[in-house]
């Protein structure tokens, strides 16, 4: 396909974009694996002792368990919710349907920083105690507009006539939607909760109003930094990000190409 | 209405449906006998559709009941109702392969796997698919897709089954060899077939009984024979098979002759049982008409040709009547005189066996 756009001049700025996006990145990465302490240029030589000191670190991992299982738990929370907030959005015919989606996605305007102080105040009021449970319940705010969105999307463009034919071959809406209309978004459903979990698993505004005394990762590698700055930080960070990119690319990879599929067969 | 010696199948009793303000049905009573083939022929908006998606219960009527068995089902949801629907598109599970989108419904009641097994088999038999279990639904054509989900619900055994113009999306060729496979299939499996269709050449092929609907209400049922030649009103005349429906005046003239005013013209003739006396409809097949060239003392009324067409095995001409709003269909065998020039004046004549008056009012 030849694009009427390739000209040494749109290439250029697509190479800087790239450049400038990346590089950072690249950097992190590249002293998470450097031999001595320095931070800066030159390169002096690859290890992997600052990895070997951050997997040695009890806080680094307690850290790192929180964050596993806030972002599964509020991922598989989120999942539940949304799948259902998701079918009644989609399938009734209330009058309410267009208000409550409106409130459903709302959290998605706001910034975090507002939601963190909401939630803050709002756990205070009802007498909660800060902790991972907080932050669970914080996240799964968060996260649930995003995954009622991709959810909701894959519910409206799935053929409905296909829960009519269900019906009329005998089976309850419960069978109907074990059976026929759950099948159907699967591959959307997985990928928007592996998205959920990975939203949840690097978010720090929320969780840093919300945590009380614990720790996740993404608020360890911002108090270590406070205290001193070494390699191990971006060993973490390296970490952090591999974690996230992976769930990201799975949210993209099932909730894209099952479009595709949907293009190929064609209607 | 039931077709004598069958037991009551579905009963619709007075039956209304407002979407709104708007009355799709409006007071519909039909009683459809075990086995028996009716379909359900009307343009789009008529309420066909809107009547077979009560019986399946995907509708609550406004008011009235549907009966199926003698049971009433009006409150019953689809899923609990003895019907099955072949709608328009085949809808098959993609999930499912066409075994198991076959096995739906045996699944569901929890049937046996060997007995699954042989009646899937059997089911894609009757279709004529037979071995087609492993088969992805998606590998199929738009024909092998419908048979697919005419398959899907006869493992089941209804005893009504309801059809959505479900061969509207087919190509013609298809269309036509699925209609002898219809007709086939409703032959050996004896469950009630309920056909909704806007192809009046479809209806007449397929039904025991054609209801013709118009705005919600049926205006004829009857076998198709008697709808196509015996049309109740001038809308049934003009929807099944092509007609000339002409506003015409009947008169008592002397001698045992009617008069007809058509248009300014007026003929003579001697009815066998003459038509009353008043404002009418006469309704005349394209076929019926009699075309030679014009010439004193003819026997028919004078008109001028305005436009003919080639039909193969005939012309099809428009002609023109003097005081007649609309012009008149004539079909017309190929002769050796070769057609009539546009322009040309004809005489039109029609035996009276073909005539049909329908009450008209006016206004």
């Amino acid at each position: 396909m030849e694009s009427t756009l390739r000209s040494p001049f749109s290439g250029a700025i697509t190479i800087a974009s790239l450049v400038f996006l990346i590089a950072p990145l690249a950097v992190v990465v590249l002293f998470s694996f450097h031999e001595t302490a320095s931070l800066a240029f030159p390169f002096t030589g690859f290890s992997l002792r600052w990895y070997r000191a951050v997997f040695a670190s009890p806080s680094f991992l307690n850290a790192t368990l929180n964050s596993l299982i806030v972002a599964s738990v509020s991922a598989i929370a989120t999942l539940v919710l949304g799948v259902m907030a998701a079918f009644g959005l989609s399938r009734s015919s209330s009058a309410l349907r267009g208000p409550l989606a409106l409130l459903f996605f709302l959290p998605i305007t706001l910034p975090g920083l507002f939601l963190g102080l909401a939630l803050l105040v709002f756990f205070s009021r009802i007498a909660l105690k800060l902790s991972l449970v907080t932050v669970t319940l914080g996240h799964i705010v968060y996260v649930f507009p995003y995954f009622l969105l991709i959810a909701k999307a894959a519910l409206d463009r799935m053929d409905s006539a296909l829960e009519d034919v269900a019906a009329d071959l005998g089976a309850s809406p419960w069978q109907v939607f074990w059976r026929v209309t759950l099948p159907q978004i699967r591959p959307v459903v997985i990928g928007a909760t592996s998205l959920a979990f990975a939203l949840s698993f690097d978010e720090f505004v929320i969780t840093f109003f919300v945590i009380g005394s614990q720790s996740t990762l993404p608020l360890y590698i911002w108090s270590s930094m406070r205290r001193t700055i070494d390699p191990s930080i971006n060993t973490i960070s390296t970490l952090l990000m591999l974690v996230t990119l992976v769930m990201f690319a799975v949210a993209f990879a099932l909730t894209i190409r099952k479009d595709g599929m949907r293009a190929e067969v064609g209607r | 209405m039931t077709a004598e010696g069958r037991a009551a199948s579905v009963q619709i009793e007075r039956v209304t449906h407002r979407y709104g303000a708007m009355a799709a049905l409006s007071d519909i009573d039909l009683t459809i006998g075990q086995g028996e083939f009716v379909t359900f022929l009307g343009p789009s908006g008529c309420g066909k559709t809107t009547l077979l998606r009560i019986i399946a219960g995907f509708l609550r009527p406004s008011e009235g009941r549907v009966l199926l068995q003698g049971a009433d089902v009006t409150a019953v949801p689809p899923h609990k109702r003895p019907v099955n629907t072949v709608f328009q598109r085949p809808s098959l599970f993609p999930h499912l392969d066409v075994g198991e989108n076959v096995a739906f419904s045996l699944r569901l009641a929890k049937t046996p796997e060997p007995e699954i097994k042989r009646r899937v088999a059997d089911a894609l038999a009757l279709v004529r698919l037979p071995g087609y279990e492993r088969r992805a639904s998606h590998e199929l054509s738009g024909g092998q897709m419908q048979r697919v989900a005419l398959a899907r619900v006869l493992v089941a055994r209804p005893r009504v089954l309801l059809l959505d113009e479900p061969l509207s999306a087919l190509d013609l060729a298809i269309r036509l060899e699925m209609e002898e496979e219809l007709r086939r299939v409703h032959r050996e499996v004896g469950a009630t077939f309920l056909y909704v269709t806007h192809d009046q050449r479809e209806a007449l092929a397929l039904s025991d009984r054609v209801a013709v609907f118009n705005r919600g209400r049926i205006e004829q049922i009857d076998r198709p024979e008697r709808v196509y030649r015996r049309p109740a009103t001038p809308f049934v005349a003009r929807f099944v098979g092509d007609a000339n429906v002409v506003p015409v005046d009947v008169t008592r003239a002397g001698g045992g002759e009617t008069s007809i005013a058509i248009g300014s013209e007026r003929i003579l003739r001697r009815f066998p049982q003459s038509p009353e006396p008043g404002p009418a409809w006469l309704v005349l097949r394209p076929e019926a008409l009699l075309l030679s060239e014009a010439a004193p003392r003819a026997p028919g009324i004078p008109g001028i040709v305005r436009d003919f067409a080639y039909r193969g095995s005939g012309y099809a001409y428009r002609i023109a009547v003097a005081g007649l709003g609309e012009m008149l269909k004539a079909e017309v065998p190929a002769v050796e005189s070769g057609p009539f020039a546009i322009g040309a004046p004809v005489d039109l004549a029609w035996d009276i066996s073909a005539c049909l008056f329908l009450r008209r009012r006016e206004g």
